[in-house]
């Protein structure tokens, strides 16, 4: 029964147009019949669970490398853990983050920060396959990257791009994994041109001719025994050729902003990223992460991180300020994250090695009370003193904000039912 | 010469004759035409009634049948030569003399060397495993051109140690990092198609193996670990080692990790170090004595996987083999087999799996068995679920990346850059054979019928300007470019990119819609690039029928 309706779910809102949605009323209607369950009340919460999740995103600003919580948001400066960094007073009394951050401390009032993040994984891959998806990598099963699973429960009838954009050169294990290769990240290794093979090579009449040759073609194919295999690739093709063609394409042209807008967020890769996802979420994207690497500062941690924070700085706040005068903020969550923090004990290279036990995230936009810290770790910056949250505590409230249900279950291959987040729980302090 | 040598020369030359006549006595039993005969008589009792005849689709054409067997044997669709030499030959047996030539082709091995490569590091736990992958496709290369049995080509995959940038056989240890349980689950679903690991955490449900069986398996491995390789104060590779004198490294708060002994966590303790385990093999209960060395533990469990009374090892591999060839197997999928599995003809999957094993686990001889079935030679049609019999006909199949891959180069006759010399996680991906195998690749061992297509490889077909350069008709140095030129007949022209492209002459129809496009084009190049576009573009090209 539960695979039934969720079929229906999928049916009713796969594709656009109102006759799905008319055969999913009557399927539920048939369903109910024949099951005796459903109620009207049923059909009517199945419904509204789309209409409510219309509309909201999430924006990963995902920090590759393990980003070192005291150069960021959790400062140390009275501590000899703390290093030559000191603190900032923020927008709210009684918040400081690093001196790093001037501009976003000038947005604190918006963002709330954890800073009793916590795990076990200090390992790069599996720590970033964990802050993903929630799991840990096995063989088995292929868990989604949260991203995908925002894809598959936030489905776009009107979308013609792809709901799951990966901007920037990170490379990372996750993807659309069980739920299969359409839950993938579409994949723009630089912000700020078209997507690779996205425009035709011809003009657009001969691109047109050329379609409809090629599935003039497919009949005979179809025809020959490829029935089935012809109908998917056709579907296909119209996708991709829908999404190549569609004005939503925009999005990705950056010299549609102003130069103003341009400035805000900085000129930097990582500040057209951030330009580009709101551009995307605009055009309604339901995931967009945006990947800044070399937060793996093993050895030279200041003036590598003071660098890598010059890129964020600037463009973050603009997001957050952009997303909030645009009325935006409180459909979109933003996310800045990276797979674990740093250690307190600064090394002989004057680096910091992997360090999982305390580090911090920060959160922005759907449904998230800005302003206040969650948790925090004690005077040296070694254990988390207060409020641990572990990454399916992150993940649950990642849910939580997007209105999704952690309980959902997608089957493994191998028949096994696996929960969209297993354990944990959300932070609900964070909401207001 | 002395004594003792001229001995041991005669000694040889008898050992040789007496192989011979073993060989020759196989040969009369154990002919692969002989077996495919007796396995499709099987077939046809168990799934049409005795019946093929009327039951299952007829055999498919010359044409089809050869891209098919070219494509399943060599990774490569028939260059348009081959297929018109192939169409021509009258002889009765021509279609058993080619399986016979492509068996001895070395882009057979190398096919095959790919899909286990996929087969195995599609399920790597960490992107790092992927550096084993190049020295694993080296291996299994000349593992199969060689033709090793596949017993020994598992023992030496399940007992690997060395630098896994020179040791191939040590991809499957890699892939999992080097974690034990990993490494347990992943030789059983890849030598016995069985998923003991869903008894890691708790019974399965459906199976019969116990939670305490998964945990005994994994006793076999725990001395394995993954060492970096240092050369110059720099890494350079990982290495498979032994470690038998303890402790190993700790890790991550573990403390199961870093002990020379499996242990299997009390689920109410987690994190206690739980209950050791002494090394059983589930499938026939062969036990070895705590305190073994790595090699002996994993030298015994090979002996135990590999032997002929483990039915599950000859059945994994005929079942996958099987399903490659016809396009679905007798289990589903092929990785999850077992006593507690659907088999959708048991008998003839028996028999196949037997024969196999008495004809010494003979890798080419199993091809060739299967290519020689009337199953394998069936007309193909889309599979759906309409409750028609399994194996009444072939089900199309998508390319593999490296089989596209192979194609497109044949077609656009462009140079495939050597790949020699090339190391490190990316390069698997890295290249123009790479990035194929990037965008169009899939895990070999999920149900054909359930991957799909996706958008970035519709783009790539479509719009990369890499193919659309390839396919430039008004460059001389394009295959295309040539024969618009040099043939003037537009009939022609069509014919020999159908060839090219599927292996077969065009349908009168296809040849019509053709002529026809080439006509309202205002530009001859230009329409026959148009052409060869939408057949690089269609399904039938992405897949082999």
């Amino acid at each position: 029964m539960t695979m039934y309706l969720r079929h229906q779910i999928d049916v009713s809102v796969s594709r656009r147009g109102v006759i799905r949605r008319r055969d999913f009323l009557r399927g539920i209607a048939a369903a109910s019949v024949a099951a005796g369950t459903l109620s009207w009340r049923d059909m009517v919460a199945l419904h509204a669970r789309e209409l409510q999740q219309r509309g909201m995103s999430m924006i990963l600003l995902w920090m590759a490398g393990g980003p070192s919580q005291f150069e960021t948001f959790s400062p140390k400066p009275g501590h000899e853990n703390g290093g030559e960094t000191t603190a900032i007073d923020t927008s709210v009394a009684g918040i400081q983050i690093s001196d790093n951050f001037p501009h976003v401390a000038k947005m604190m009032h918006e963002a709330a920060l954890i800073r009793s993040m916590t795990s076990k994984e200090g390992s790069h891959p599996r720590a970033s396959y964990l802050m993903h998806t929630g799991y840990l990598p096995t063989a088995n099963v292929k868990y989604p990257a949260f991203g995908s699973i925002i894809a598959q429960q936030h489905p776009r009838a009107e979308l013609d791009l792809p709901a799951f954009v990966r901007i920037g050169s990170g490379r990372d294990g996750s993807g659309g994994g069980l739920l299969g290769v359409e839950y993938d990240p579409f994949v723009m290794p630089v912000a700020g041109q078209l997507p690779t093979n996205a425009a035709p090579t011809t003009s657009t009449p001969r691109y047109t001719r050329r379609l409809d040759l090629l599935s003039r073609l497919e009949s005979e194919n179809a025809a020959a025994g490829a029935a089935f295999e012809v109908d998917e690739h056709q579907k296909l093709y119209k996708k991709a050729s829908r999404m190549i063609m569609s004005s939503q394409m925009k999005a990705f042209d950056l010299e549609q902003e102003p130069a103003a807008m341009r400035e805000a967020y900085g000129d930097s890769q990582f500040g057209l990223g951030c330009l580009l996802s709101r551009r995307l979420v605009e055009s309604g994207v339901p995931c967009i992460e945006v990947t800044l690497g070399g937060w793996d500062t093993h050895n030279d941690n200041w003036p590598r991180v003071k660098a890598l924070a010059g890129q964020v700085d600037q463009p973050l706040a603009a997001l957050i300020a952009d997303l909030k005068q645009r009325g935006m903020l409180e459909s979109t969550l933003v996310v800045w994250m990276g797979e674990f923090g740093r250690t307190p004990r600064i090394n002989p290279r004057a680096g910091r090695d992997h360090y999982p036990r305390a580090f911090n995230v920060l959160l922005a936009g759907g449904g998230i009370q800005g302003g206040q810290v969650i948790g925090s770790t004690d005077e040296s910056g070694t254990e988390v003193a207060d409020r641990p949250v572990e990454p399916t505590d992150l993940l649950q409230t990642f849910c939580k904000s997007l209105k999704i249900d952690p309980k959902f279950e997608n089957i493994a291959p191998n028949g096994r039912p696996i929960k969209l987040v297993d354990g944990g729980t959300p932070v609900d302090e964070l909401f207001a | 010469m002395n004594v003792t040598s001229v001995f041991s020369h005669l000694l040889a030359a008898f050992l040789v004759a007496m192989a011979l006549l073993h060989t020759a006595a196989i040969a009369g039993e154990m002919g692969a035409a002989a077996v495919a005969q007796r396995a499709d008589a099987l077939l046809a009792e168990e799934q049409f009634g005795g019946d093929a005849q009327t039951q299952a689709a007829s055999a498919a054409s010359d044409e089809i049948f050869f891209r098919r067997l070219s494509l399943d044997l060599i990774g490569a669709p028939p260059s348009p030569e081959a297929v018109t030499a192939f169409s021509l030959d009258p002889s009765p047996d021509k279609r058993a003399k080619s399986v016979e030539r492509l068996l001895a082709d070395e882009r057979f091995g190398q096919n095959w060397a790919r899909y286990w490569r996929d087969v195995i590091m599609f399920r790597r736990s960490e992107d790092r495993g992927l550096i084993a992958a190049r020295a694993a496709e080296q291996y299994l290369t000349d593992a199969f051109n060689n033709n090793k049995p596949w017993d020994q080509i598992a023992r030496d995959f399940i007992t690997a140690t060395g630098d896994v940038q020179q040791a191939g056989t040590t991809a499957i240890v890699m892939a999992q990092n080097g974690n034990s349980e990993d490494v347990t689950a992943e030789v059983s679903r890849i030598f016995m198609g069985i998923q003991i690991q869903c008894a890691q955490c708790h019974d399965h449900p459906t199976d019969r193996w116990k939670r305490e069986q998964f945990h005994e398996l994994a006793a076999f491995f725990p001395r394995i670990a993954v060492r970096p390789v240092r050369q110059d104060g720099r890494q350079r590779s990982f290495e498979v080692v032994s470690v038998d004198r303890g402790p190993k490294n700790k890790k991550n708060n573990n403390v199961r990790r870093g002990s020379l002994e499996h242990f299997m966590p009390d689920l109410d303790k987690p994190e206690e170090i739980g209950k050791q385990m002494e090394p059983v093999f589930f499938v026939g209960n062969q036990k070895l004595d705590s305190g073994k060395t790595d090699q002996e533990r994993r030298g015994a469990v090979a002996d135990w996987i590999t032997a002929r009374e483990n039915e599950w090892f000859s059945k994994a591999f005929v079942n996958r083999m099987w399903s490659e060839m016809v396009g679905r197997g007798f289990y589903e999928p092929v990785d999850d087999i077992g006593p507690d599995r659907d088999c959708a003809a048991p008998k003839s999957l028996e028999y196949l799996a037997d024969r196999f094993a008495a004809n010494k686990y003979d890798v080419k001889w199993l091809m060739q068995t299967i290519a020689l079935t009337d199953a394998y030679a069936r007309r193909s049609a889309s599979r759906v679920d309409d409750g028609s019999a399994p194996f009444a006909a072939a089900c199309p199949q998508r390319l593999r990346g490296d089989q596209l891959y192979n194609a497109l180069v044949g077609v656009l006759e462009i140079d495939d850059p050597s790949e020699d010399g090339q190391r490190g996680y990316r390069n698997l991906f890295s290249g123009p054979r790479g990035q194929v195998n990037a965008t169009f690749g899939y895990d070999p061992s999920v149900r054909r019928d359930e991957v799909a297509g996706s958008i970035p490889q519709a783009l790539f077909l479509m719009n990369s300007p890499q193919l659309a350069r390839a396919i430039n008709a008004g460059q001389q140095s394009t295959a295309l470019g040539k024969l618009v030129a040099e043939t003037l007949d537009d009939e022609a022209v069509v014919g020999e990119l159908y060839l090219r492209c599927f292996a077969r002459e065009p349908k009168a129809a296809e040849m019509r819609t053709c002529l026809a496009h080439v006509r309202t084009s205002t530009d001859r190049a230009e329409a026959f690039e148009d052409i060869l576009w939408a057949l690089l573009n269609s399904t039938e090209f992405l897949n082999r029928k």
